[in-house]
């Protein structure tokens, strides 16, 4: 028995170890984006001598974060807001009606889960110029409908058939509508699934790069937070104290919207992911 | 009447509730997929109104002597297999080490996890720093040789660092899934064996690896759906170089579409990567479906 746990303190300390490598280069990102461009060229390993948090007002104003902070929050909301209140309420329908219709239409609403984004993106983007959604923060929010729904549908279908229908039936004779019995009573007990998805499609849609770059092409007011950093680490690339500021501050909201909500999404990736 | 009433009511409501869902869905997948099987058989530019039709030849070009093309292709394949047998392998490992009864093991999940909830290409940009800035000092201050290679510059090394970065970026993410598929192998037949002398190879090939399979099925899909759509790190970290040989099928199709303006060649391209994909998808979900045993 002694044995055993002192193998098991062992592996404890290697493991810790391996973890703070595995981490290191994140550390590294933090360490230089306090330093100089001088410190930086010189020493990279090194702690920073002082802390110069002068990189951070610097790339605050140039990149106008607050500005790009808001669209990717206005972005993330619309798009959850609608995949979460189309898709439930599609999903109870089409769960509930059993007839062989509401089966085909099931099936042609998550076969997109299998289609990647690249195979139709050109065409996509000439589709949402025809329609005004692109170049605008809303009608990208909107957009994240279409792509984020099927695996709605996907979630919410196979949770929907475990709640008896009965529950429903009570609520007619009671005399309420479809719409309000879903949402207060159907609605609530979805809550397992409602927190995987949003939580798989906070992280999706909130780091999401290819369909902002496609999308935003004109006005620097529409950009995202990952696109604007992208953006201007092109143009400083060489400038790796502003570049490595820059990437803090656009991995910050991740970073702190994982620390609060860690459980839940290892619990949402492990459900979301054992039913996909 | 009553009865009659009720029916029309139910499919105008059934109408209303999933009508909103069928047209998002048809403008983001469907609609976009009928326009790319009419322009891959087009020269379009990505502006004229009335491209010209040229039937089949985008693809006769595609498939005979592109060799941009052909070679995405190949770095795609190689990529994928490669990346999908590495993250299992190593998704897996560190999914049986985290699974043990570790005081920190909490702490340590999140730690590997980290790198998964941060944006593709940023991760790609901390790598291109990493192997451009940090190796310059490592290798000062170790004196080793691996610090002193060229990662990016070369073209079998920016390879492996293209795959090494996603790798790092990802494996959290696998043993997430992995471990929870651990945990739910009942552990009273695990603890049977080893009472009856079951080594632990044996253990692991003759029992765990089989009750694993439903995980190792969805991990094997979402690596190789992963793995095909390889892009964003690409983008930040090596920009499809040296000399174009880290470009995926999803990176050359960007540049023929919009650094090129050859949108029609582009959808054409699209378009075989779409049957390709799908056939793929579908032998890997069959094949390893049929391995999957009830625990």
């Amino acid at each position: 028995m002694k044995e055993h746990r002192k193998s098991t303190v062992v592996l404890e300390v290697v493991m810790i170890v391996v973890t703070l490598i595995y981490l290191y280069p994140i550390f590294l990102v933090i360490s230089n984006s306090l330093k100089s461009y001088k410190e930086v060229m010189t020493d990279v390993i090194g702690l920073p001598k002082h802390l110069l948090l002068g990189n951070y007002s610097y790339v605050w104003q140039y990149i106008n974060y607050p500005r790009l902070f808001l669209n990717n929050v206005i972005i993330t909301t619309v798009g959850i807001f609608g995949i979460v209140f189309f898709g439930s309420l599609a999903a109870y329908k089409l769960s509930r009606t059993k007839t062989r219709y509401s089966w085909i239409i099931y099936l042609i609403c998550i076969t997109p889960m299998l289609i990647p984004f690249q195979t139709i993106m050109i065409t996509l983007l000439k589709l949402a110029k025809m329609l005004h959604l692109s170049d605008s923060v809303w009608g990208l929010g909107i957009q994240y409908w279409g792509f984020g729904v099927p695996m709605a549908i996907f979630l919410y279908h196979g949770f929907i058939k475990s709640i008896p229908k009965e529950i429903d039936e009570c609520a007619y004779v009671d005399g309420a509508s479809t719409f309000r019995m879903f949402f207060s009573i159907i609605f609530p007990q979805l809550k397992v699934v409602t927190t995987t998805l949003v939580v798989i499609d906070v992280m999706w849609i909130w780091n999401d790069f290819l369909l902002p770059l496609l999308m935003i092409n004109g006005s620097k007011d529409s950009q995202t937070l990952t696109l604007a950093v992208y953006t201007f680490l092109g143009q400083y690339i060489s400038d790796w104290q502003y570049a490595m500021t820059a990437v803090i501050m656009a991995v910050v909201p991740s970073i702190v919207f994982f620390v609060f909500m860690q459980k839940n999404i290892i619990e949402g990736v492990s459900a979301g992911a054992v039913k996909g | 009447m009553n009865r009659l009433g009720k029916k029309a009511f139910e499919k105008i409501e059934f109408g209303i509730y999933v009508l909103p869902i069928i047209i998002f869905i048809l403008f983001a997948f469907y609609i976009p997929f009928g326009m790319n099987i009419f322009y891959s058989m087009t020269h379009w530019n990505g502006i004229q109104s009335n491209p010209a039709f040229v039937g089949l030849k985008n693809y006769q070009q595609i498939l005979h002597g592109d060799i941009d093309f052909a070679n995405s292709a190949i770095f795609t394949i190689k990529y994928g297999i490669l990346y999908i047998i590495i993250i299992n392998v190593l998704a897996l490992l560190l999914a049986m080490l985290l699974v043990k009864k570790l005081k920190t093991k909490d702490i340590l999940r999140a730690g590997f996890f980290i790198p998964y909830i941060l944006s593709l290409v940023i991760v790609g940009f901390v790598w291109k720093f990493i192997f451009a800035m940090g190796f310059d000092s490592l290798s000062q201050m170790t004196g080793l040789g691996i610090f002193k290679l060229s990662w990016l510059g070369v073209p079998n090394l920016a390879f492996l660092s293209v795959l090494l970065v996603s790798v790092w970026q990802s494996v959290g993410f696998y043993s997430v899934i992995y471990i929870a598929g651990l945990q739910s192998i009942p552990q009273d037949i695990m603890e049977a064996a080893v009472v009856d002398g079951v080594g632990p190879v044996r253990k692991f090939f003759s029992m765990t690896l089989p009750m694993l399979m439903p995980s190792v099925t969805t991990c094997v899909f979402l690596a190789l759906t992963n793995s095909v759509k390889v892009f964003d790190v690409i983008l930040s970290l090596t920009g499809g170089g040296p000399g174009g040989t880290t470009a995926s099928v999803t990176y050359n199709i960007y540049q023929e579409a919009f650094q090129y303006n050859n949108y029609g060649y582009g959808t054409a391209e699209s378009m075989i990567l779409f049957i390709v994909v799908m056939v793929v998808t579908l032998l890997q979900v069959s094949v390893f479906k049929s391995k999957e045993v009830e625990a």
